[in-house]
């Protein structure tokens, strides 16, 4: 575990350090990737720039994030060779890593939506107090289906564009670029968003940052059993297998 | 408890063949589909080996004898297909299959040492503690804090060495990594493993310099296509793999 603690420190470190702004870039860029999407993209809904912006940040940040999670374990085991076919390491100490430095990233990314939605959004209320705690099933099924898909990585190197593809439906069926208020309760797309969990672990964010209400009991409910679910799949996918690792890295 | 660090009965390791394309989804497939067994080669046979506590294990043989694949299994890197190995949980084990495991080529030498310590089992306030000492053993004061990928190979490899051997480790397994730096270097490398070996650490030293292992060795092991040939007296045994330039055949 400290090596792990210490390897992710390590990686958060290098990301900047040949740069100019250094850190900054940590704040910079989740702001001007926010910033050109909901410009672009409050034109293809027809709502106020601020409005939209305040919709789409609210489920876009935790989405980047667990994105980023997913696609970054899934060729961290394999990646981590140099030191698996070495020293008798923990195979998790890579897709973990790779999870502790996208956390920080994504508290980096949070800090720059708060920049932006106090500027944008003009009535604020005590729901997002709630925000921290709605993070933890976004963080727990991330690492679960990233464990997952690093483990069915090392052993079937097609699994790639397979989660590239996974990952990309998941996101334009999910209630995270549109409004999920658009469908009438009853049409096929409403019943649709019903089954979907990422409608549930948006919520957790959208509620109290758009809404202005709690998550409700259905909201943490499933998020909950998503999280719950998706860990213990990975953290068993990855010992189950761990005898093997070796002979596929 | 038993005096050995170390308990292999009949191991067996296999490695599959033609991995690159065995690693796809549809060569799985197709062979499940035939239900061909995947093909396999030998890395070690049926091998069966104990080392007691304090010995100073020996490992010749030829490239693809299997020395480097029984050092992993000692290491526990590889979990062998089959039979159990049995080690010491007491002990602490520093394997040093490689110079420099754990080195990131962007962070600075003292960086470097901060986190391949601790795969080694140094905690970083004695990694602090110890650093001056472990660059001064090195002798790369004025570059430590620069990026190990701007040191030459041959600084690399000291400081490496200097931060693995500042371990005190009750088992040590090395494979082949002497032959670095300049002689002078090497001569206090060796003067370290003496001192080492001299305390009672068990050691297991995997090498194609014969001379070394005869001076350095309680026992010899000699190992060809994954098989146990002979297991003794280090002479005896350096006697026959010259004799028989390293080949084994029944």
């Amino acid at each position: 575990m400290r090596f792990t603690w210490m390897y992710a420190k390590s990686q958060l470190r290098l990301k900047r350090r040949y740069t100019v702004l250094g850190v900054l870039w940590n704040l910079l860029e989740p702001l001007l990737y926010l910033g050109a999407l909901s410009v672009v993209f409050s034109y293809v809904n027809r709502m106020r720039v601020s409005d939209y912006a305040v919709f789409l940040f609210s489920a876009l940040v935790p989405w980047r994030y667990f994105e980023k999670v997913v696609s970054g374990c899934t060729d961290s085991i394999v990646q981590g060779d140099w030191l698996l076919k070495k020293l008798p390491a923990s195979p998790f100490s890579f897709p973990l890593a790779r999870w502790i430095v996208a956390s920080a990233e994504f508290g980096f990314s949070f800090a720059a939506v708060a920049l932006i939605l106090v500027l944008v959004k003009e009535h604020w209320t005590v729901h997002v107090i709630v925000l921290p705690l709605s993070a933890l099933p976004w963080a727990i099924t991330a690492l679960g289906v990233g464990l997952c898909c690093a483990t069915l990585f090392t052993f079937f190197r097609d699994v790639r564009p397979v989660v590239q593809v996974a990952l990309m439906f998941a996101f334009f069926t999910a209630p995270i670029l549109f409004n999920p208020d658009l469908f009438p309760s009853g049409s096929a797309q409403a019943r649709l968003l019903a089954w979907h969990p990422l409608t549930y672990l948006a919520a957790l964010f959208q509620k109290p940052v758009y809404a202005g209400q709690w998550p409700g009991l259905m909201d943490w409910t499933v998020s909950s059993a998503a999280a719950v679910v998706a860990l213990a799949l990975g953290i068993t996918s990855v010992r189950w297998t761990r005898p093997r690792l070796y002979f596929y890295l | 408890m038993s005096a050995n660090v170390f308990d292999l009965p009949d191991v067996s390791v296999r490695f599959r063949k033609n991995v690159v394309s065995a690693r796809s989804l549809k060569y799985s497939l197709e062979s499940w589909v035939r239900g061909q067994p995947l093909a396999t080669h030998a890395g070690l046979s049926d091998v069966s080996l104990s080392v007691a506590s304090g010995e100073r294990l020996g490992v010749i043989g030829r490239n693809g004898a299997g020395k480097s694949t029984l050092l992993r299994v000692l290491a526990r890197v590889i979990v062998p297909q089959r039979g159990l190995v049995t080690v010491d949980p007491t002990r602490r084990i520093v394997p040093l299959l490689e110079l420099g495991v754990g080195f990131q080529p962007d962070l600075s030498g003292a960086e470097n040492c901060l986190l391949a310590g601790t795969l080694l089992g140094l905690p970083p306030a004695r990694i602090d503690a110890r650093l001056e000492h472990i660059v001064g053993f090195a002798q790369i004061d004025g570059f430590i804090h620069e990026p190990v990928k701007n040191d030459s190979s041959g600084m690399y490899a000291r400081l490496a060495f200097a931060l693995a051997f500042d371990v005190e480790p009750d088992v040590l397994l090395v494979d082949e990594v002497f032959g670095v730096g300049d002689e002078f270097f090497m001569e206090k490398c060796l003067a370290r493993v003496d001192a080492l070996v001299a305390a009672g650490v068990t050691s297991v030293f995997v090498s194609h310099n014969l001379d070394f292992l005869q001076a350095q060795c309680s026992r010899l092991v000699w190992l060809d296509h994954g098989r146990l040939v002979m297991d003794g007296e280090p002479a005896l045994v350096a006697r026959a793999y010259r004799d028989r330039r390293g080949v084994f055949e029944n």
